[in-house]
């Protein structure tokens, strides 16, 4: 009853079972095989020709929002300066954890390229510890490094090697409604605590929707902000050799209160602990806030086209505790490095590269052109780039505060300072606990590799 | 109706006239048709072993390890069961854990539970099945990632559509899970809505004639004739359904990115959080496979439940 | 079909069209937001209260999504890879399911068994040896990178179904093309295959969704951005302190266009296939 084959038409006695799927087989076996020859090495990257143009690929993701592609206009400049290399821009993934994925798997793959790929401040000491990137004491003269504002050499550095070039800086500043401040006859604050009795006036007062946004929610940015805090209560977070944690759980208990504080006082919506910088960000220029903490880019965005506050904002360092340490109060640093790929082919050229974008010229179009914080000491001391911008202005009163990556296990430190710091911000757990959770979870995170 | 039977040995020569044995005809016939069907299979056989057997057992590997990845690759130092103690013991995988199955169970039922009453008012459409089932595969059709950040969109604390009912959905562990059920059910139940569709209308009309002619009314044919008839297209979707919402990854990555804290991290979150920001690869890998164990352990019990008895299958006569 | 012709208002007015009306609401809801904040300029995708309506009107996300980010390129490469895999899953899964559905094959719950482990296992975990082998087969930046692991890994779903519902037909069926004198694989494609014509679009559909959508290998095998999909291709998009959902949405408004050619190119056969398979009983 079953479908017998016996009796077609098709078929002699003895005929072998040369069936469509043994020919299928055959046809598959042989595209495979076509295919692989004819995936040839693929065209990325480096190549020696006799006229010895070498090409460098440069992955970095987008730096500017609108208007010209910053990394072009630098490659463009780089090309004219040095004919004898072109550089092969590869677009990375905007966000930064799914970047440093992209690089983890192909680096670890043994990939030549990228050559030069631009990183986030925070993974020297990932990167460094799992010789993900190459080490530039090594390849650069040891001029070098003197060129580079105080401090974020240190950053780039573990275990006494430097993996990263600073290639542009950013950092918290306080940004705030002039004309507000002006009619409520307010001075800009200079303290946590008179920025949360001043946003509670303005909003009581119905003046504005929001009094204070920042960003709050469980991810990177909210360590950002944490630093910012618990800096000016004069903690840290680790010793000095970045191998134990010295959290003052007195300190943070202090600093989670005052955010839980500025919550139920009213200064600040509750949705801040979902805030990231688009949203706050995005509340600021719709006029429903009167201060927000945000990175340097904030002023442009205040300023362009569609901003309902434009004219109306000024800039200034972010306050302090007050009974901590003296104004003006730490801002937290941000940024990209420039790093190399272990297993570039192009060594010499990937140094050219780096040495051209942290030099005077590119850092210059970088602050000139593209408002972007130059890391190259000499642009920033320049008092034409200080007339750039109120940022820049405010720029040389700042005190700088980096986040504590220089430890391998960064990323699970960064995670136990956010989900505690959100968990307290939302009202889940008392910040007394908060406190103690964070410091037990970051020991942990210090500890042997776990969950 | 003919009686559903494999070829299997013939009758023994006791029937009148039989003649003699034809056990070997049949015996060769049967042979030929097993070679037939490998041949029709190893195509597909070897392409899935080709590209998933080295890879899987490479993982199972690698959880069993001390491993460090370095610029120079994977560096093993050791078979050990440590990583997996690691998962089992940590805080963070027995939520992932209890967040993934609540998640799993509470959406599919949802999922399968709409998409057939869709699925029944589709059947029962004149004109427009045709249009309608082209709308119902616009949210499946959307790329995962799009999706999650559309409903990231109408979520969001600033400018999200809610802002004036539900304000700051995503900031509570509680509305944050809700929020992502409600992105994945308006996806993902066109999927359950088609096959379950294609099903109906493989059901001879016959039946439901019968039924009818029986007295039995809507409820009743639907309960005695349809949903029994539906039991192995059901089965199969819910079987997928379940295999793919344990896998969750895209949304919660996109829309929550685990928050708020690790209240909506799923284990798919955590495995690959594990693996590419902390570059811990052995606990990593170690909490992808012991998740693909449990869903195994679960999809076999399931296929028996369901008794779906795979091998024994035969077509319907 | 059923016999179901409704006469006067009730053609028109009745529960099944009001049903029907609520699940295209249901639908389009969230569409009709994303398409509409695809026409909205930056500034009133942010506002708050939102604008429900797109004034003023605006196409600079297309020409963004197009212009600044080489869109086009991305379609097309997704599109390449999507078919490709479909096609190689769709013609490999039919010999599959049938065999595994109505051959008489040895040791099929086995197989079935593991083809359910294959699927089950976490594609976050596979992607790293994953990209070794890809690296070993040169096949890094390519089509083929993509193709064939779409395919090993879709074809399992696709068996399953196929095979479901290979046995929902009736057994008659290659019984007739045997007494006309058919071959096993003209009864296959001639005979049985038309029989499971919802089922083959089913497995299609899914296929070329799963392909078009997926992210993980996407991103770790194609850097090159002229191989770059169309997921890949919308991580990019913005910077690191923007989400421009405006092009977001307009690219993706775009991205859906293939699927929906695929369902009206396809739902001419899909509607005959629906309608004639419940008569042949």
């Amino acid at each position: 009853m079953m479908p017998l084959l016996t009796k077609s038409p098709g078929r002699r006695k003895g005929a072998p079972h040369r069936t469509t799927g043994s020919r299928i087989l055959a046809t598959s076996a042989i595209a495979m095989s076509v295919a692989t020859f004819a995936a040839a090495p693929s065209a990325s990257a480096t190549v020696k020709n006799a006229s010895s143009v070498t090409t460098i690929t440069w992955w970095a993701s987008p730096i500017s929002t609108s208007g010209p592609d910053l990394r072009k206009v630098l490659i463009t400049d780089f090309e004219k300066a040095y004919p004898n290399i072109k550089v092969n821009l590869q677009t990375a993934p905007t966000d930064t954890d799914t970047n440093r994925a992209d690089l983890v798997t192909t680096i670890s793959g043994g990939a030549t390229t990228p050559d030069v790929f631009m990183g986030d401040v925070i993974w020297p000491g990932q990167f460094g510890a799992h010789s993900l990137a190459l080490s530039l004491t090594k390849v650069m003269p040891k001029s070098f490094f003197s060129r580079f504002a105080s401090g974020l050499v240190a950053g780039a550095t573990y275990n006494g090697q430097v993996y990263g070039a600073p290639f542009f800086q950013d950092q918290g500043f306080l940004y705030y409604r002039t004309d507000l401040l002006k009619a409520a006859g307010m001075a800009v604050p200079k303290t946590w605590q008179q920025l949360q009795t001043d946003a509670v006036t303005l909003v009581k007062a119905n003046k504005v929707k929001y009094g204070f946004v920042w960003e709050g929610d469980a991810y990177e940015g909210g360590t950002c902000d944490f630093m910012e805090y618990y800096a000016d209560t004069g903690g840290q977070v680790l010793n000095s050799t970045d191998s134990a944690s010295v959290l003052n759980v007195a300190d943070v208990t202090k600093v989670l209160t005052f955010m839980r504080g500025l919550v139920t006082s009213g200064a600040s919506p509750q949705a801040v602990d979902t805030f990231q910088e688009p949203e706050a960000a995005a509340a600021f220029q719709d006029g429903d806030a009167a201060f927000i903490r945000n990175w340097d880019y904030q002023y442009a965005a205040a300023q362009a086209k569609g901003s309902d506050v434009i004219g109306k904002v000024g800039v200034a360092p972010l306050p302090t505790f007050a009974g901590g340490e003296p104004y003006p109060g730490y801002s937290n640093i941000g940024g990209w490095n420039l790093y190399i790929n272990p297993h570039s082919k192009n060594v010499s050229a990937d140094t050219t590269f780096i040495n051209y974008m942290t030099g005077t010229a590119a850092e210059t179009v970088m602050a000139t052109q593209f408002s972007e914080i130059p890391t190259n000491a000499a642009v920033r001391a320049n008092p034409a780039v200080a007339r750039l911008n109120p940022p820049f202005a405010v720029l040389a009163k700042t005190r700088l505060v980096p986040r504590p990556a220089q430890n391998p296990n960064y990323p699970k430190i960064s995670q136990a300072i956010y989900t505690n710091m959100n968990s307290a911000l939302a009202g889940s757990t008392s910040p007394s606990k908060a406190a103690s959770d964070m410091a037990s979870q970051l020991s942990a995170a210090l500890g042997s590799s776990g969950l | 109706m003919l009686a559903p039977t494999e070829i299997a040995p013939g009758p023994p020569a006791t029937l009148p006239g039989a003649g003699p044995p034809r056990v070997s005809h049949e015996d060769l016939i049967r042979r030929n048709l097993a070679r037939l069907g490998w041949a029709f299979s190893a195509p597909a056989l070897i392409v899935i072993a080709a590209f998933t057997i080295f890879p899987i057992l490479f993982s199972i590997i690698v959880s069993f390890e001390k491993v460090n990845v370095s610029g120079s690759g994977f560096s093993f130092s050791g078979l050990t069961a440590s990583n997996y103690s690691i998962v089992i013991k940590a805080a963070l995988w027995h939520h992932a854990l209890w967040f993934t199955t609540v998640y799993t169970v509470v959406t599919v039922l949802s999922e399968i539970v709409l998409g057939t009453l869709f699925a029944l008012v589709l059947e029962r459409l004149t004109a427009g099945r045709g249009p309608m089932m082209a709308l119902l595969l616009i949210p499946w059709s959307l790329i995962t990632v799009v999706s999650a950040e559309l409903w990231g969109y109408i979520y969001n604390a600033s400018y999200g559509l809610l802002e004036g009912i539900f304000p700051n959905v995503l900031g509570h562990p509680f509305s944050a899970t809700i929020a992502l059920m409600v992105a994945d059910i308006w996806k993902t139940t066109p999927f359950v809505t088609i096959i379950v569709l294609a099903g109906l209308v493989m059901i001879p009309t016959e039946l439901f004639e019968a039924s009818e002619v029986d007295g039995a009314g809507g409820w009743k044919t639907f309960w005695r004739v349809t949903l029994p008839l539906l039991r192995p297209t059901l089965g199969i979707a819910v079987l997928f359904r379940v295999l793919q919402a344990f896998g969750l990854f895209d949304l919660p990555y996109v829309l929550t990115t685990g928050g708020p804290g690790t209240s909506t991290e799923s284990l798919a979150m955590l495995a690959y959080n594990t693996m590419f920001t902390d570059l811990d690869f052995g606990p990593g890998t170690a909490v992808a496979t012991s998740t693909a164990l449990i869903v195994l352990v679960m999809s076999l019990v399931f296929l028996r439940v369901f008794k779906a008895q795979v091998g024994k299958e035969t077509p319907n006569a | 079909m059923r016999n179901r012709t409704r006469h006067g208002w009730r053609r028109w007015v009745n529960w099944v069209n009001f049903l029907s009306l609520l699940i295209a609401l249901f639908v389009l809801l969230p569409m009709y937001w994303l398409v509409a904040s695809s026409f909205k300029t930056t500034a009133s995708v942010g506002s708050s209260p939102p604008q429900y309506f797109p004034i003023p009107v605006t196409t600079s996300n297309y020409q963004v999504a197009f212009g600044d980010y080489t869109f086009g390129r991305y379609i097309l490469n997704s599109v390449i890879v999507a078919c490709c895999a479909t096609t190689l899953v769709l013609v490999l899964g039919i010999l599959a399911g049938y065999a595994l559905g109505r051959l008489p094959v040895r040791g099929k719950y086995p197989m079935m068994v593991t083809l359910l482990m294959i699927s089950v296992f976490p594609q976050i975990a596979v992607i790293a040896p994953l990209y070794l082998l890809m690296r070993d087969l040169g096949w890094l930046n390519s089509y083929e990178a993509l193709i064939f692991p779409y395919t090993a890994f879709n074809l399992p779903f696709a068996i399953w179904i196929l095979r479901n519902y290979f046995l929902g037909i009736s057994m008659s069926m290659e019984e007739s093309a045997r007494v006309d004198g058919a071959g096993p694989v003209r009864t296959l494609v001639s005979v049985i295959v038309p029989q499971v014509k919802p089922g083959i679009f089913t497995a299609g559909v899914f296929t070329f969704t799963a392909c078009w959508t997926e992210f993980l290998m996407a991103l770790s095998f194609n850097i090159e951005n002229n191989f770059r999909t169309v997921p890949v291709g919308i991580a990019t998009f913005g910077s690191q302190f923007t989400v421009p959902y405006g092009t977001i949405f307009a690219a993706s408004v775009v991205a859906v266009v293939p699927i929906a050619i695929l369902v009206l190119v396809f739902r001419k056969s899909v509607v005959s296939g629906l309608t004639a398979g419940a008569v042949k009983g």
